[in-house]
């Protein structure tokens, strides 16, 4: 398919969408030769997979950012200090485990493991290839899928919290009780604009079941007809795993360790690990959805008659981009600085989550429209059929958006001349009692020469 | 063919298994080595606050309107979910029925936001 | 596997919206949206007038599109999620009439900026600089109309719900409004926050045990619709009737505690002191009246086939309910208190004509509801009207004597007193007839028994209201100034209706009662 018939379909009906049956909602992997043993031994190598990607991961971040700051990074411990992890891991271990006098001591250790059990779960749903032999037996490269996969991911994520707030609430100290509630809060603040992005792919896909997902995408992916979603979901995907630059929690400069400011040993790798695990889901969850899973991409999907979508492929396929979003988060960490707390949250509950919204019911319409609820004519457009309700809808959407940016532009430049103007030429740096740098454009009043004039003035 | 569920509860078990595991097995390996100091809450060297777990601090009233607001709008996404899934078989009434339901619950969003409930300053 | 994907529903099937039907409770939801967004975006100098006005012209509108559209449109709808039948439609319009006169009182201001019964500011801290702050700066709730008017569709949907979840949801758009509103009167804050909470609390407890019944109720079923039910309990093999039982109980007692009948009625008189005056007319008015009817729904749609198994028991709420509401009258000394308990009363004189299992029986219930809501509502008019140092006199020591002073206000006090006491010429007697003869007639020896409690009953506060009366006419003022504030022309045209109703049902009952009757019959 050409990049321009793929651009197209973004816009028009999609032909294979538009014709969907009642039912198509289940999932579409066939796990009715998977035996239970076979589940079991599946279950594992998940558990083993997310290990040691982890372990892999926090290597490459290191020596990635390390790169980006003119250094080596670690490169001592074994071939390219690829064992610096374990290392860390092994170093975590013979810690001295302390637990403060104040906490709540049942509690206290309980929140590491729900952190770290829960972020384990929600992989057991993501699709990582087709249906391939293992052990004599045709089974999907996918541990299990339910008619409510994604669901359930927000589910789990949302039961991940509680290792946030009980592990803040029980260290008994007031550092770790307020970086557990920043977190808390900025979590499910972005959970909420995060749900209403997989709204759009519901919409397109018919199915909450994520191997449905990607088979609906075998021909499109869903990163270009909800394009807005795609944005949505790798910012919350950001400020869900408080990664920098929404890494709140964890400020140093105001909150020492935020939640897990009390934890030691290997309670707190636990967290850690957890933190890395809940990054490959995100990931994960991003790949099914908007870049067609383990799907190979569209040029060399045609090579061969499809060889490269069967078998033991799609795993390449699907680790190659969910490593393409582990890099992005390092590149993120490597170049961005943390944002303020009250921007932080603004944004979510002010911009994303009306904007998202928005969005939703936009591309509700689209699909009304392609499913031919606004009547069924269409015009013939350069050798392409396109439905004329579409056309309008994308239209009036298209114009509706420009119009609110032009206007919400406007207002901007208006707040920002009204700024500019109050702004006096000259400042005192001391004003307030601490020292302030001068806006663009503004000069400093010489400390001298202020203090001269007190002086005299006395 | 088992229920779709049971994997699930494997891969529960094997990393709920783990994380068990590893927190006992941190508090047994590692050192002991007692100091009063070690046990305080920390923060930063000066005199911890005094509170009692959990108890001591009251919580910014803030969280609690985000709490309650985070409920709200969870649930408008989770009705929004099996409609979007059912959206191909509803037709236009559904669609009708969904806008209108956006629309109440902006109402209270938009409440919200201009009582100020969206600050944070 | 299999199984799953055979349970799932294969086709949509579009609802059947019947909406001239439902328009009314559209409307007042709309009126509340509205109310919402003019919280949100007018200017504060508008925003009382707009909230008052928006609050008058829903409830009306709903009314007069209620009399003369819905009223051709009965018949279930929303896939037998609610049912607009003749009850129903009754007691709608009763509760719209009623929220009217109750958006009215809540709307005096006393010559004040904002309405005078409410803080502030209901998140400042009692006698904190900040609601002082708020005081001087003129700020008021001005959200208790919409949050009226969110009580007032929950109120109309109660009695109109088919099924067993449409009621719930019904339950709660009634209550959490009601809650917020008790929390928010101006005076005695701590009294008024304290009240809101045990309401809250008591009310979510009683909520939930009426989810557990309904749960219970559809384990035996397997259908929440009220029709289904009563079919399932006839068709019963008694397999299941374990369920039974414990469901109809746990779901009497949810709506039994929203009647505020002994021994559920331990929130009522705090919650009725501590809220603000007019809304504590507006919930015992208007709150029984969506709340028996429900109850008349849920016994005489669901439960009518198995009543030998709980009638005993309602038998017994309804004999407590009477004795206990009057003889704790008697105690006490806080008007408010005295009318709360006065209100628990009531609530067992309208069980004993529920539980006629009549068609009478209907009529007579929703006849008592109109007489003694209209009375409430006027009596606590008359409650937030009269002031001793700025603040509500509501303690008997501080009525005395006030039929010297404010001669109109205490004779119209007295009469709607003589009204709650069923003296003859008032409509309080009227509506004891018409609960009373159906019991007579179809209760059987209970019915009978019950009766006899009820008039001894209606003896027991005769005597509290007469020596109120007494107190107001014939004692010596004890010292201090006890003024009735001047109300403004939206409280007197409420204090005038709620009176000439009550006089109007005491000597032309007919009309009103024969519509009772000939609207008493429930669709399933």
């Amino acid at each position: 398919m050409s990049s321009l018939a793929f651009a197209a379909e973004a816009v028009t009906g999609i032909p294979h969408l538009a014709a969907a049956v009642p039912g198509a909602d289940n999932p579409h992997a066939d796990f009715s030769d998977t035996p239970w043993w076979l589940s079991l031994v599946k279950a594992l190598l998940v558990f083993v997979f997310l290990l040691v990607n982890t372990l892999v991961v926090i290597w490459f971040e290191r020596r990635v950012i390390g790169r980006m700051q003119q250094r080596p990074g670690p490169n001592r411990t074994g071939p390219f200090g690829l064992l610096q992890t374990l290392a860390d891991g092994i170093k975590l271990a013979l810690k001295e485990d302390l637990t403060p006098k104040n906490a709540d001591k049942v509690v206290f250790a309980l929140a590491p493991m729900i952190a770290g059990a829960m972020a384990f779960v929600s992989f057991a749903i993501i699709p990582m290839g087709p249906m391939v032999s293992m052990f004599g037996h045709r089974t999907p490269l996918q541990l299990t899928d339910t008619p409510v996969a994604v669901l359930l991911v927000l589910a789990v994520a949302g039961v991940g919290v509680y290792g946030i707030v009980l592990a803040g609430w029980s260290s008994g100290s007031t550092y770790p009780l307020l970086g557990g509630l920043r977190s808390t809060a900025q979590v499910i603040s972005y959970e909420i604009a995060m749900g209403l992005a997989l709204v759009a792919i519901f919409l397109y896909s018919g199915s909450m079941s994520t191997s449905q997902i990607v088979y609906s995408q075998r021909d499109l992916w869903y990163i270009l007809p909800a394009f807005f979603s795609f944005l949505v979901y790798v910012v919350t995907m950001v400020g869900e795993t408080n990664r920098l630059p929404f890494d709140l929690a964890e400020g140093e400069g105001e909150l020492t360790g935020g939640f897990h400011t009390e934890y030691s040993s290997l309670k707190f790798a636990m967290f850690f690990l957890g933190e890395y695990v809940n990054m490959f889901t995100v990931s994960a969850l991003a790949t099914t959805m908007f870049l067609g899973g383990w799907q190979a991409p569209p040029g060399i999907a045609a090579i061969n008659d499809g060889m490269f979508n069967h078998g033991w492929w799609g795993l390449l396929w699907f680790v190659i981009k969910l490593w393409l979003f582990m890099f992005f988060f390092v590149w993120l960490r490597g170049s961005l600085p943390r944002v303020r707390y009250d921007q932080f949250m603004r944004f979510g509950w002010k911009f994303l989550i009306p904007v998202t919204l928005a969005w939703v019911v936009a591309v509700a319409f689209i699909r009304g429209a392609q499913l031919g609820y606004f009547g069924n004519s269409s015009v013939g457009l350069a050798g392409r059929e396109f439905p004329v309700a579409t056309l309008i809808i994308v239209g009036l959407i298209a114009a509706l958006a420009l119009a609110v940016t032009w206007v919400w532009e406007g207002k901007q430049a208006e707040k920002q001349a009204a700024a500019e103007a109050q702004l006096p030429e000259e400042i005192d740096p001391f004003a307030g009692g601490y020292p302030v740098p001068p806006l663009p454009g503004q000069r400093l009043r010489e400390p001298s020469l202020a203090i001269e004039k007190e002086s005299n003035r006395a | 063919m088992t229920n779709p569920y049971v994997p699930l509860l494997f891969l529960l078990a094997i990393g709920g298994g783990f994380a068990v595991f590893s927190v006992f097995a941190a508090s047994i390996a590692g050192p002991k080595r007692y100091n009063r100091a070690k046990l305080d809450a920390y923060e930063c060297g000066i005199e911890p606050t005094p509170q009692a777990a959990g108890g001591g601090l009251r919580v910014p009233i803030k969280y609690y309107l985000t709490a309650m607001l985070f409920i709200i709008f969870d649930i408008e996404s989770v009705f929004l979910y099996p409609f979007a899934v059912a959206f191909n078989q509803l037709g236009l009434f559904a669609l009708v029925e969904m806008v209108l339901f956006i629309i109440t619950v902006f109402v209270a969003y938009a409440y919200v936001w201009r009582r100020g409930g969206l600050e944070w300053d | 596997m299999t199984a799953l994907i055979t349970s799932l529903p294969t086709e949509f099937k579009v609802a059947q919206v019947d909406y001239s039907a439902i328009a009314p409770m559209l409307i007042v939801t709309a009126g509340a949206l509205v109310g919402v967004l003019v919280e949100a975006f007018a200017p504060r100098r508008l925003r009382y007038a707009a909230q008052v006005g928006v609050a008058l012209v829903a409830l009306v509108a709903a009314f007069v599109v209620l009399v003369t559209v819905s009223v051709d449109a009965q018949g279930l709808t929303l896939e037998r999620a609610v049912v607009i039948d003749g009850p129903a439609l009754f007691l709608q319009g009763t509760v719209l009439l009623m929220s009217v006169l109750g958006v009215l009182t809540m709307a005096e201001r006393f010559g004040g900026e904002s309405p005078d019964a409410f803080t502030p500011m209901g998140a400042a801290v009692p006698g904190s600089p900040q609601e002082a702050s708020a005081m001087r700066a003129g700020l008021m709730s001005s959200e208790v109309f919409p949050l009226t008017l969110f009580a007032v569709v929950g109120m109309m949907l109660f009695p109109a719900a088919g099924d067993l979840l449409t009621m719930f949801v019904a339950l709660e758009v009634l209550s959490l409004p009601l809650y917020l509103l008790s929390g928010l009167a101006r005076r005695r804050r701590l009294l008024s926050q304290e009240a809101s909470l045990k309401y809250f609390l008591l009310g979510a407890f009683s909520s939930a045990f009426f989810l557990f019944g309904a749960a219970l109720m559809y384990g035996y079923s397997g259908s929440i619709y009220l029709g289904d039910i009563s079919k399932a309990i006839t068709s019963a093999s008694g397999e299941l009737d374990g369920l039974l039982i414990p469901g109809v109980v746990f779901l009497l007692v949810g709506l039994l505690f929203k009647v505020g009948a002994v021994p559920f009625h331990s929130w009522t008189p705090d919650v009725y002191q501590g809220a603000p005056t007019p809304v504590t007319g507006f919930m015992a008015a208007c709150t029984k009246v969506a709340a028996f009817g429900a109850i008349l729904r849920l016994v005489y749609v669901g439960l009518e086939a198995n009543r030998w198994d709980w009638r005993a028991g309602v038998i017994a709420v309804a004999a407590l309910t009477m004795v206990i509401g009057s003889v704790l009258s008697v105690t006490q000394t806080d008007v408010k208190r005295l009318l709360a308990y006065s209100s628990i009363a009531h609530a067992g004189f309208i069980l004993v004509a529920v539980l006629a299992f009549d068609k009478l029986g209907v009529a007579g219930t929703m006849f008592y509801l109109v007489a003694y809501g209209f009375a409430t509502i006027a009596a606590f008019g008359i409650v937030s009207m009269v002031r001793q140092g700025g603040s509500e006199a509501s303690h008997l020591s501080q009525w005395a004597g006030l039929g010297r002073n404010h001669p109109v206000v205490a004779a119209v006090f007295a009469f709607l007193l003589l009204a709650f006491a069923g003296i003859p010429l008032t409509s309080g007697f009227t509506a004891k007839y018409a609960a009373f003869s159906p019991a007579i007639a179809f209760g059987g020896r209970a019915g009978v028994s019950l009766v006899v409690i009820g008039v001894l009953c209606s003896v027991i506060t005769a005597f509290v209201y007469v020596r109120l009366i007494v107190l107001m006419y014939f004692t010596e003022p004890a010292g201090g100034e006890v003024v009735a504030e001047m109300p403004s022309p939206m409280t007197t045209v409420a204090l005038s209706i709620g009176t000439l109703v009550t006089l109007g049902l005491g000597i032309f009952p007919a009309q009103v009662l024969s519509l009772a009757e000939s609207s008493s019959v429930f669709l399933r």
